[in-house]
């Protein structure tokens, strides 16, 4: 009987929840939202693509060629090997560094050494390093052929850090970073719904009477996976029209640049599976929490921005995030329970996480969550009949 | 008679203030028993206790022979609380639908569509429920607490707010359940309710039984005095016996 009555309740709360001409409309905002933002910065970078007047006269350019297709006597070219050039780009002897390989006449690809300060994901866009070494070279050049050949190869951009690091790693922040917009969209649009579900009952006076039908821990679970799959439909709403507007737009410079540098790694998929799953968890147990013990949607929705704050605090730090070396605060910020699920987040997609302290970070994440949704049932069954905010008792007058 | 509810040495604190100081009784299976008393005297705590919203200072309450489980299908409870709601966003017939689905009815589309009908509320079952008034509100908190026609019937102020009609109504179906070997537990402040439908029924005082036994027998340990006189008597402290 009892799993007949969680369906019931998981089938309820979905389909009244579905229903609602607000549900589609919070959700499909958010996706209208940046699908627009994506199209401006489109037009953007575009109108960047025209002018790479980055590149002046003062700028140190160095060409290795392996192949042997430049002339000798061209500018630029220099005896040096590819570790060596590199070497130059990091002591800042060039700015530039190209390096054209032996096998060029068949993989026609050419690689870029250059010094970057940070990263900047649409700047690793193929057609602007062309477009630079274009100039580049028929600036110094007449000769029609190699002015041509710039426009049959692809450049690899490789982008180094100044401290000499490749800092080129859009490719692996890719991945994570979707799990993080998933995660932050999860937070912002479901965070308030799933406290107001659980508060409904005492709100509109129906405790005692649903609860003499079905257990606390069957409604509050009920809830709880109603809503997450409801969370599933949202997901979905947000990435099928972008898994649209990417293949749609998949011969768009920036898009394919951006395609092209995506790292497919599963075992890096795994850790962020593991990780978003236990984050959605840790923010349910939280915002059910607050709906137990609060005993009108009004009060309880004067917890959600605090809540919403302190989980996406990490983002305010980003840039002490990106640096190679964890400083206090991103240690602080990882560990500590309601910042740690963006912080180990970020820390996964930046590459600066060890596995011990991910296994730590996800234990103590899972740990807290379990505890605070099975806190939240015994608190929603023991204070379903007060209608007052529930005092922890440490906080009590004895 | 096989008893439905025993109540064993019920304490109930809440902080320092003791409610209930020692409380027994029991009621038996298909029988109408009155739980009596002034407000405050513990009347709700005691059956909120029974069904398990308060963990007892100390005693047994038990349904059946257990501690009540809302999800154990072997005995089924309807109750009317005193604090009552449903989803007041959702539509009638979806409340009622989805409580009937919770207490196991077979087919409680059906059976929700045939108490509309006799409340006279069929018109309304595609309405939200807030666009009820509250008297019809109430009928229908009403058909979710008898829809599975339940072994025992709580019912904690049932008539308060109600009009005479719907007063005469909820009369009629306590009747039928108890026709049907229903027992019924009823917390209500008028007296001629009690001496009209109860079998049996407990006064509470001062967190303790103060009468208990069939109405005939607390009459008679009364000077034979009228439930509502005996009232009075009790609370208003010129009670002789």
């Amino acid at each position: 009987m009892s799993s007949k009555q969680f369906s019931t309740v998981v089938k309820f709360e979905f389909v009244r929840q579905i229903k609602k001409p607000s549900f589609w409309i919070s959700i499909l905002l958010m996706p209208a939202f940046i699908i627009g933002m994506f199209l401006i910065s489109m037009l953007a970078s575009g109108s960047k693509d025209a002018g790479p007047a980055q590149i002046n006269e003062n700028t140190k350019i160095v060409i290795s060629d392996e192949s042997g297709i430049l002339p000798s006597d061209s500018p630029f070219l220099t005896k040096e090997d590819k570790e060596q050039g590199i070497e130059m780009v990091k002591n800042g002897d060039a700015d530039l560094y190209f390096y054209i390989p032996s096998d060029f006449e068949e993989t026609k690809k050419v690689e870029l050494y250059h010094i970057s300060e940070e990263l900047d994901i649409f700047n690793t866009d193929g057609s602007v390093i062309k477009a630079i070494l274009n100039q580049t070279v028929s600036s110094h050049f007449d000769d029609l052929d190699i002015i041509a050949l710039t426009g049959n190869f692809d450049v690899v951009d490789n982008k180094l850090t100044s401290t000499g690091e490749n800092a080129n790693a859009v490719g692996k922040i890719v991945v994570p970073l979707v799990f993080l917009v998933i995660f932050f969209l999860f937070i912002v649009l479901f965070g308030s719904r799933f406290l107001m579900t659980v508060v409904e009952e005492k709100e509109n006076r129906i405790s005692e009477m649903i609860l003499t039908s079905v257990s606390a821990k069957h409604l509050i679970v009920g809830k709880i996976i109603a809503m997450m799959l409801l969370g599933i439909i949202q997901m979905l709403t947000f990435i099928i029209p972008l898994v649209v507007a990417v293949f749609i737009y998949r011969d768009n410079p920036m898009v394919s640049g951006i395609l092209s540098t995506v790292e497919i790694n599963p075992v890096s998929i795994i850790e962020n599976v593991i990780l978003f799953v236990i984050s959605v968890a840790l923010v349910i147990g939280l915002c059910t929490y607050i709906g137990a013990i609060t005993p009108t949607a009004k009060e309880a929705s004067q917890f959600i921005g605090p809540i919403i704050i302190g989980l996406v605090f990490p983002l305010y730090f980003m840039s002490f995030f990106m640096a190679a070396e964890p400083n206090f605060l991103v240690q602080f910020l990882t560990y500590f329970p309601f910042s740690a699920p963006i912080a180990l987040m970020l820390r996964t997609a930046f590459g600066t996480l060890s596995t011990p302290e991910f296994i730590i970070g996800c234990v103590e994440i899972a740990i807290l969550a379990y505890g605070i949704i099975w806190i939240t049932i015994r608190t929603f069954q023991k204070n379903a009949i007060n209608f007052g905010i529930v005092k922890p008792k440490l906080l009590k007058r004895k | 008679m096989k008893n439905i509810v025993e109540i064993k040495n019920f304490r109930m604190d809440f902080g320092r203030k003791t409610v209930i100081k020692d409380l027994s009784f029991e009621v038996r299976a298909g029988e109408i028993f009155g739980l009596l008393g002034s407000n405050g005297s513990g009347k709700t705590t005691t059956l909120r206790a029974l069904l398990g919203f308060y963990t007892p200072t100390s005693g047994e309450l038990l349904i059946d022979g257990k501690p009540y489980d809302p999800e154990d299908g072997s005995v089924t409870v309807g109750y009317l609380p005193e604090e009552r709601g449903l989803y007041r966003k959702e539509k009638v017939i979806d409340n009622l639908v989805y409580f009937g689905e919770l207490k196991g009815l077979k087919n409680p589309r059906e059976w929700a569509i045939k108490y509309l009908k006799r409340v006279k509320l069929d018109t309304k079952m595609d309405e939200k429920l807030e666009k009820l008034s509250g008297g019809q509100q109430q009928k229908i908190q009403l058909g979710v607490t008898i829809m599975n026609e339940p072994k025992l019937l709580i019912l904690d102020e049932p008539t308060k707010g109600f009009d005479p009609m719907n007063r005469r109504l909820l009369m009629e179906i306590i009747e039928e359940l108890h026709k049907k070997g229903t027992a019924v537990i009823m917390i209500t402040h008028y007296m001629d309710e009690v001496e009209k439908l109860c079998d049996r029924a407990i006064l509470l005082k001062d967190g303790v039984a103060h009468a208990y036994g069939t109405i005939s027998e607390i009459k008679k340990q009364h000077k034979g005095k009228s439930l509502e006189q005996i009232f009075v008597d009790v609370y208003g402290g010129n009670d002789e016996q």
